[in-house]
């Protein structure tokens, strides 16, 4: 049974929405008719719902329906295209609080795909570790060093010429060099 | 002889636009209400009205029939309201100037001047009160004292549940109230 002011005022919203059971809504309701002081509070809350709604209603009133339905008309008309449709299904994970949650959890996916390769040599292909051999040139103390590094047999093969001109006339075309792995 | 609701949205949900204009005239006003008390911009709440009837259009093959037509519809605006509130970034001031020319114009000087200025001065606060509280406060004393929908139906829209719409009224009217204080 619901007795004293700070109650009845905890159940006010709740009895003004019809929101509360017919027991607590009988003991507010009696309480109101015998407490001064409620039945104001119970005044000033019925105040700020009708202002509201009666500010509203006045300023939607003046909304005329025909250029309203133009509007939304017009958008079924225009079927926006696919990448627009994307964007707006992709912002809403990108609000703060998702982002809050996406960003440790995109790290942590990484992570730990990364991590395979320790457990799983050359998983997963798409990271770093490919079948193709690359080829670094370095330039130094009068001689050209090229460096060919084969990730999956970890070959590397290290080779001196005197300048790059010369090495393109004379040696091998480079193309056949990596078929050599 | 009328059409009932749950006929217009079977005929939207096979591209009827002729139905769907039915079902738009019927909520529109209903809808910038709720989206203008949370945004307090006119032209802002125009456009994520019609985003929001365009959006309904584009899925309403997935409405089930679960709820009512309404509920569903303002769970789709008032996401809306509440992603571009919390995108864009507009400043106080911006906001308090456009709502402040809305009551201007809107309102003149009617039988009883002295309680009609009241009420405006109490608008104007209620206003920039309601303005201070979260999108999710905004959002269910808007569509109580507006609209009048149920603790159940608030929790529909919000995704949440009665007990938690019920706390969120009482603690957006206490804030209110405190905003207020001699103006009520």
């Amino acid at each position: 049974m619901i007795q004293d002011c700070q109650e009845i005022r905890q159940s006010l919203g709740a009895w003004l929405d019809r929101e509360l059971g017919a027991s607590d809504a009988a003991d507010v309701q009696l309480h109101l008719q015998s407490c001064a002081s409620c039945a104001a509070e119970k005044a000033r809350l019925e105040r700020i719902d009708s202002s509201l709604k009666s500010m509203l209603e006045k300023e939607a009133s003046q909304v005329a329906f025909e250029p309203f339905w133009a509007g939304v008309r017009q958008r079924i008309a225009e079927e926006r295209p696919w990448h627009d449709r994307i964007i707006d299904w992709a912002r809403g994970f990108l609000t703060p609080p998702r982002l809050a949650w996406a960003v440790p959890a995109v790290i942590i996916l990484l992570l730990g795909i990364f991590s395979l390769e320790k457990f799983f040599p050359g998983w997963p292909p798409v990271f770093g570790q490919t079948n193709l051999a690359a080829v670094e040139h370095i330039d130094g103390h009068g001689f050209n060093v090229a460096l060919l590094r084969e990730a999956k047999t970890k070959t590397t093969v290290i080779w001196l010429f005197e300048n790059q001109e010369s090495e393109d006339e004379t040696s091998a075309e480079p193309a056949s060099s990596e078929q050599a792995f | 002889m009328e059409i009932s609701e749950w006929d217009l949205v079977r005929k939207c949900q096979q591209g009827d636009v002729a139905a769907y204009e039915t079902l738009t005239a019927k909520y529109y006003r209903r809808v910038f209400m709720v989206i203008l008390g949370m945004l307090h911009h006119r032209e802002d709440a125009l456009e994520v009205t019609q985003e929001s009837f365009y959006r309904a259009f584009r899925n309403i093959k997935r409405f089930k029939g679960g709820s009512s037509f309404y509920t569903w519809l303002y769970r789709i605006a008032v996401n809306l309201a509440i992603d571009f509130q919390r995108r864009q970034k507009r400043g106080a001031m911006d906001l308090k100037e456009n709502m402040d020319e809305v009551i201007v114009e809107t309102e003149t000087l009617g039988s009883d001047p002295y309680r009609e200025l009241r009420d405006r001065q109490l608008g104007k606060k209620l206003l920039s009160a309601i303005d201070e509280l979260t999108p999710d406060h905004k959002a269910v004393i808007l569509m109580r004292a507006v609209e009048g929908l149920s603790y159940k139906e608030i929790g529909r829209v919000m995704g949440c549940s009665e007990g938690t719409v019920m706390s969120r009224l009482h603690y957006a009217r206490k804030k209110l109230q405190e905003k207020l204080g001699s103006y009520l």
